[in-house]
């Protein structure tokens, strides 16, 4: 039982003398899930909007289709992105397979759905007289979209930050597109997955405990954000 | 003479296959207060709409300022814009977006490109107009449902529109802020020479707010002044249902609803008698006429006391064939199904 302990005691260590290594590793995952959720909210948060405002042939089945993306296995987006980039694949050209972009890539894949979702519901719960009363004011049509998007602001940023939650702590896609490269693609979670494995338990708890306090800083902001949507 | 402010001609709106608006021709003049009245249905908030450019009629034409409008083409067009920017309506139920009332009152300013600083002086103007100095960081959700109504007038007036329509503005207020809101109706039209239209339920509302009392039935304005309306109690006694105008008077109604209501009979559908005759018909009252008035159409109008004062118009054939006096004692007759709830 003393590696436990000792894995305790050589986390509290590197953790306090802010180890460069663990906080590179830190600063590459927050680099790259926060370009994937910066990606992934420019093009989700107008697309789940106009899904919400706008009617068009074909609306329930790709509001079911984005919801079925919302249990999209981490892994099959490794595989599929994977398959697409490497060498071989009609991308391989580029180059991108281990290298940050790779993972950039894949968390955006991933985290686009649920942005597009949690901001088509916010949009729809928005009370329908804020479209009504923009326009008796004196608004455009468009202007009168930028007042819903507006009364949805809380909402639609609960949904970003839910997506960089998911990115952050995902690990099958940054395993399979980052290669887990030190110094260039090793991130928090594939870290903590390798070194478990070697028994470097405490480098592993290190980040493990730095992930856990990430965790409750998004979800501090996130209820404080779903507070104020109410 | 006051000049014609908006006009419309031949105005249709249809919806499905029913409908909800069929106005030949009415013009408003500005400066003055306009009640709409009718009942539920009667086409009033798609007339008021239509004339705040917000819905487009089927047919027919918009004159404003004796220029007709163009509204084939979509409400955002810049020609309908500014129109639509030169007046404002304010919804039966009012929307205060999720921010101060100084934010709720800037909106129309900032996206008319009002620079700040006359921002700020229009809102203290129209927060003091409408009896709410220094509201302005108020959280729109902390305001009682009168003081929100007030603040949504507020936000039409900082707009400082030619015309302002008010849809049923006292519908979701207490009593208190029902004589507020009236007062600050009448205050605007007066010191700032505002059209106002509004539309009402209440009749005595309207005629103590309005200059002209438009009535609404079934889309198409009535041209006779609505009589026979009465607010009161639908309640339900032995399966049938009445509504109760007054302790002593009960009237027998076909309807689904219950409790306050109003009720409206064409005065055209009330039967006049010297005696009590049996007849399919649940409603008959005795009363004395106490007032007679002969109207165009060789129509003669008549009030009769049954409690209430309920007018019925007869041909002036009948009047004389009657020979009907002041005081006279009569029967009023008509059937459950002239009497129309809303």
């Amino acid at each position: 039982m003393d590696f436990i302990s000792e894995g305790v005691q050589k986390a509290f260590q590197l953790f306090f003398s802010f180890d460069k290594e663990v906080f590179e590793i830190v600063l590459l995952s927050l680099r790259v899930s926060l370009s994937a959720i910066l990606l992934a909210s420019l093009l989700g948060v107008p697309l789940g909007f106009l899904m919400a405002i706008r009617d068009y042939w074909g609306k329930k089945f790709t509001i079911t289709l984005v919801n079925t993306l919302l249990a999209l296995p981490t892994v099959v987006v490794g595989l599929i992105i994977y398959s697409l980039i490497s060498r071989r694949g009609p991308l391989g050209t580029f180059g991108l397979l281990h290298t940050p972009s790779a993972m950039i890539i894949g968390q955006f894949v991933l985290v686009t759905p649920i942005i597009i979702a949690l901001t088509h519901s916010a949009v729809q719960g928005i009370d329908r007289r804020v479209r009504n009363t923009a326009l008796t004011l004196g608004a455009t049509e468009a202007q009168s979209a930028w007042a819903i998007l507006k009364e949805a602001r809380y909402a639609v940023l609960a949904a970003i930050i839910t997506g960089f939650g998911r990115a952050i702590a995902e690990v099958g896609a940054a395993m399979m597109l980052g290669g887990n490269i030190k110094g260039s693609t090793r991130v928090m979670t594939t870290a903590i997955s390798l070194e478990t494995s070697k028994g470097e338990f405490g480098f592993a708890l290190a980040l493990g405990f730095i992930l856990l306090l990430l965790a409750l800083g998004i979800n501090i902001l996130l209820h404080y954000f779903q507070s104020r949507s109410v | 003479m006051s000049e014609v402010i908006l006009e419309v001609k031949n105005i249709k709106k249809t919806y499905d296959t029913k409908t909800v608006l069929d106005i030949d021709y009415f013009s408003f003049s500005e400066g003055k207060v306009y009640a709409l009245v009718g009942p539920n249905g009667s086409g009033k908030t798609t007339f008021l709409n239509i004339l705040n450019l917000l819905d487009k009629p089927d047919e027919g034409q918009i004159f404003f300022w004796g220029q007709e409008i163009n509204n084939k083409e979509s409400n955002s067009n810049s020609d309908i814009l500014k129109i639509r920017r030169r007046m404002t309506l304010v919804n039966q139920d009012p929307f205060l977006f999720h921010s101060t009332v100084y934010d709720n009152l800037a909106y129309g300013l900032k996206i008319r490109g009002i620079p700040p600083q006359v921002q700020q002086e229009r809102i203290r103007g129209a927060l003091n107009k409408v009896g709410l100095p220094g509201f302005e960081n108020r959280k729109a959700y902390q305001l009682s449902g009168g003081e929100a109504q007030r603040v949504v007038i507020a936000r039409a007036l900082v707009l400082e529109p030619e015309i302002l329509f008010l849809d049923e503005p006292t519908a979701n207020v207490d009593q208190r802020h029902l004589e507020i809101v009236e007062k600050i109706i009448q205050k605007i039209n007066e010191e700032l020479k505002t059209t106002v239209i509004l539309t009402t339920h209440d009749l005595s509302q309207a005629y103590r707010l309005a200059e002209e009392v438009i009535s609404l039935l079934e889309g198409k304005i009535i041209r006779e002044v609505p009589e026979n309306i009465f607010r009161g109690e639908l309640i339900e006694e032995n399966g049938r249902k009445w509504f109760k105008v007054t302790e002593d008077l009960k009237l027998a109604v076909v309807t689904e609803k219950v409790g306050l209501a109003y009720l409206y009979i064409d005065p055209r559908d009330i039967i006049l008698s010297y005696q009590h005759f049996q007849s399919s018909a649940r409603n008959s009252f005795s009363g004395r006429i106490v007032k007679i008035a002969e109207q165009q159409n060789h129509l003669v109008r008549l009030e009769v006391e049954v409690g209430v004062r309920l007018i019925t118009i007869i041909t002036k054939e009948s009047f004389q064939k009657m020979g009907l006096n002041l005081g006279s004692k009569v029967y009023l007759t008509f059937k459950a199904s002239a009497v129309k709830i809303y």
